[in-house]
């Protein structure tokens, strides 16, 4: 346990003062600021376009993360041969995998806490979407940031861990570039499969009294749809930018649900990764 | 100590994935205590053996033991050591950062005292506060050899230890080795630079094509090399010289035995040739 505690920390300095983790931390901070001049062009709701706008920078900067980082984070080591090091030490492979991994997952926590808290003090300026809250009579007020937007943020760390843990799949069976390619594949289907999955359901209609299909797609072509969406993890539920935007409250079950979703799929995701790492021959 | 039975390891190649031999039904013992030389040229296989050794690469056939674990167990490596060839380490991680994050991965606690110690042993201490993508590839291959005895493992293996170092660097090295041999360890280090074989070893084995041709003592082959270099000289006095070479200088063999130091460096050189398929 203790070996794979100094791995992540290792990891997460390592990943820390990387180029790229440094790129587009900067990167995502000065769209967010940006995100004040965006609102200005519209003359109403400048709250809901800044809301909109950072929390697409924030996701797409740290899913960025998860994909280039997770796709090299192991496939680096490998190829710089500084794994040789590591792993020849009186250390389990999966230990090392998970400490890697672990690292990666606190970078990300990182960078969405440092772009959540840039993004804070940009309401907090504005004085848009932060809710004053008074703990105690007497004492000054706090503004807190409304649930959906905190919610928001733990799916964004969700999603991109999720995300790494498909590149770092990849980049154990493949190079770091396809790896990188098939994430964003994975990502983009994943985005629309529920969309798709809609798409090519039956138009049903009543007419006189009866249920009638009115329109039904290719049979084959829905199949494929159906098996794509039933395999392919939805991205999509972790989106909530919407409910974001309007200030809908999250419920705790929904919340939950897609918790435990994002994360059975990164365990399975993990013991795939895990099980191959072990056979590897590194060399 | 180490142990290789009938070890063989094949590389799947092409795009119809064909089969070809790395290292060829291995059989190999490294004794405690001793310095062996691992010495083959470019290809030979002495790499992968090393990486078979260390658990970095699976052997496909045959069986090999660290002081009785398998090598892919990582209890093997719990009294080992590893110096791999052209280390590296990642960016913006300070020299002792990196080596104090190696020394956690033991099973043992390692004081700070400890860590110095190795440093200073691989002459790298001065530099324990620059970052590690600022160093000489000297200086990254002691940091390395500073993290492998680190912990005083029983065993150390060194792949390739002088390669790409200059003649200062070699010798530093070398004062390295003969400190840990005197310490005795048990070193196994491959080389393909013939001129270390006879300062810094006990045994030497000779790895062709993945073929062990030769496993032997230092003593027994320096006699076997003794005889076999006189037989050499000999032969090229007594040669018919034809126009071309009419002096003994301008004879091949005359040439080899003059460009090597040692007899022993002439019939590994030879020995080498000989059994490496073209």
């Amino acid at each position: 346990m203790k070996k794979i505690l100094y791995s992540t920390m290792y990891s997460f300095k390592e990943i820390k003062n990387s180029k790229i983790f440094y790129s587009f931390l900067i990167f995502a901070l000065i769209l967010i600021s940006g995100s004040y001049f965006v609102s200005q062009t519209s003359f109403i709701s400048q709250g809901r376009i800044m809301v909109d706008f950072s929390i697409f920078a924030i996701t797409i900067f740290n899913i960025f993360i998860g994909i280039f980082i997770g796709s090299s984070i192991v496939y680096d080591d490998i190829e710089k041969k500084s794994i040789f090091l590591s792993i020849t030490r009186p250390v389990k492979r999966t230990e090392y995998l998970i400490g890697r991994f672990l690292g990666l997952t606190a970078a990300i926590i990182f960078s969405t806490v440092i772009m959540m808290l840039i993004f804070y003090f940009v309401l907090l300026i504005m004085h848009k979407y932060v809710i004053p809250l008074k703990p105690f009579a007497g004492q000054p007020t706090i503004y807190s940031l409304p649930q959906p937007l905190i919610i928001q943020a733990l799916f964004i760390i969700i999603e991109s861990v999720f995300i790494a843990a498909v590149a770092l799949l990849f980049s154990l069976i493949t190079s770091k570039a396809l790896a990188s390619i098939f994430t964003i594949l994975v990502f983009f289907i994943g985005n629309v499969s529920s969309k798709m999955n809609d798409l090519v359901r039956p138009v049903k209609k009543i007419i006189g009294g009866k249920i009638v299909i009115v329109h039904q797609a290719n049979h084959a072509l829905t199949n494929i749809v159906h098996i794509i969406y039933a395999i392919l993890p939805n991205f999509s539920i972790f989106n909530i930018s919407s409910e974001a935007a309007y200030k809908i409250f999250i419920s705790a079950g929904t919340v939950f649900y897609r918790i435990v979703y994002g994360l059975s799929y990164m365990v399975l995701l993990f013991i795939i990764s895990s099980l191959i790492f072990t056979r590897k021959d590194i060399s | 100590m180490i142990e290789l039975k009938n070890t063989t390891k094949y590389f799947r190649i092409g795009f119809f994935g064909i089969k070809k031999n790395a290292v060829e039904n291995l059989s190999l013992t490294v004794e405690a205590g001793k310095v062996t030389g691992f010495f083959g040229p470019n290809g030979a296989g002495k790499s992968t053996t090393i990486k078979m050794i260390v658990g970095l690469v699976h052997p496909s056939n045959g069986i090999i033991k660290i002081n009785g674990y398998d090598s892919m167990d990582y209890k093997a490596r719990l009294n080992l050591g590893y110096l791999p060839e052209n280390p590296s380490f990642p960016r913006g991680l300070k020299g002792i950062e990196i080596i104090s994050y190696y020394s956690k991965l033991l099973n043992k606690k390692i004081d700070k005292n400890e860590i110095y110690d190795a440093l200073k042993l691989a002459g790298i201490f001065y530099a324990k506060d620059i970052h590690a993508h600022k160093y000489s590839k000297g200086m990254t291959q002691r940091l390395a050899l500073a993290i492998s005895i680190l912990g005083d493992p029983e065993i150390l293996i060194f792949d390739e230890p002088l390669s790409g170092l200059d003649p200062i660097g070699r010798k530093e090295f070398k004062d390295i080795i003969f400190k840990l041999k005197e310490r005795r360890k048990t070193i196994f280090f491959s080389s393909h630079v013939l001129a270390d074989s006879k300062e810094l070893c006990d045994k030497i084995a000779v790895l062709v094509n993945g073929r062990l041709i030769k496993n032997e003592g230092i003593t027994a082959i320096e006699k076997e090399a003794e005889g076999y270099t006189e037989a050499k000289l000999n032969s090229s006095k007594n040669h018919e010289r034809t126009p071309d070479t009419t002096k003994p200088e301008q004879d091949k063999d005359y040439r080899l035995i003059a460009e090597y130091n040692t007899p022993l460096e002439v019939y590994l050189y030879d020995l080498m040739r000989k059994n490496k398929k073209n």
